[in-house]
């Protein structure tokens, strides 16, 4: 089953970022109250949705009749 | 033409909880009702320095389109995307906030200025925020030959917002008083 891009983009609450945004979310604010204002500004401990994170979601979105193509520009 | 107004509001509660609030602002599910206009909220950047204690962020925002309703029929768009840039200087104590528009630049150009001090008269107990907006038409836009009516419509539209904004940022900082306390709410 595919799932068209144009209707993901609506559904963003929804989506596979929200979770993560939600725990980063969480993550910051606590870190802020807790630990940056009192001070302790040393590191920041919440990891930031990255690039790292981005590629997942771009795999995540590729369906399986794509998995089987040669990519552009990869030598198999 | 700049249609500029500036606006004041003393928080009775300590800088640190008044800052940790406006970061929760549009986070919190029960603010999104009351903060209708804000569509989305995604943190783009978040850089620290760990040798001053500043903290740079940039968010982008996705607000329903400003002003009046005749001005989304000229510009066909009911939705504007804007990009905040935050400071906070934790050593100093301040937050500084500017937001401005990066969609629908060829109408108008908003930009919100937003500062938290401690208050100078209780700086352990009280927060002073400084808010400027600026409202800008594009001389050759299409909304130039109302432009002062559009302002003027705009302006309030922000002054409303605004004061929604407060409702909320007081609502977090009892929330968070609580918090402080072991009291679950």
């Amino acid at each position: 089953m595919r799932i068209t891009k144009k209707d993901k983009r609506d559904q963003s609450s929804t989506s596979p970022c929200a979770h993560l945004r939600a725990a980063y979310h969480n993550c910051f604010n606590r870190w802020y109250s807790e630990k940056f204002v009192k001070g302790q500004w040393g590191k920041e401990e919440c990891e930031h949705l990255d690039d790292k994170h981005l590629s997942r979601f771009l795999e995540a979105e590729i369906v399986p009749s794509d998995l089987g193509k040669p990519v552009d520009g990869v030598s198999q | 033409m700049v249609k500029a107004y500036g606006q004041e509001h003393v928080y009775k509660h300590p800088w640190e909880r008044v800052t940790s609030a406006s970061w929760r602002k549009f986070s919190d599910p029960e603010n999104k009702r009351t903060l209708s206009h804000i569509v989305e909220v995604d943190t783009l950047n978040h850089k620290l320095d760990p040798e001053s204690g500043k903290l740079y962020t940039t968010r982008a925002i996705t607000v329903h389109a400003p002003g009046p309703w005749f001005v989304r029929k000229i510009i066909g768009q009911d939705i504007c995307h804007c990009v905040e840039s935050t400071v906070v200087d934790a050593r100093t104590k301040s937050m500084q906030l500017t937001t401005r528009n990066i969609s629908l630049q060829k109408f108008l150009e908003v930009e919100e200025k937003i500062r938290y001090d401690p208050h100078p008269d209780n700086p352990n107990e009280w927060t002073v925020c400084q808010q400027e907006t600026s409202i800008r038409i594009k001389p050759l836009s299409a909304l130039a030959s109302m432009a002062e009516k559009v302002e003027q419509k705009c302006a309030e539209k922000f002054m409303q917002n605004s004061a929604k904004g407060r409702e909320v940022m007081e609502r977090m900082c009892k929330y968070l008083e609580a918090e402080s306390r072991g009291i679950a709410m």
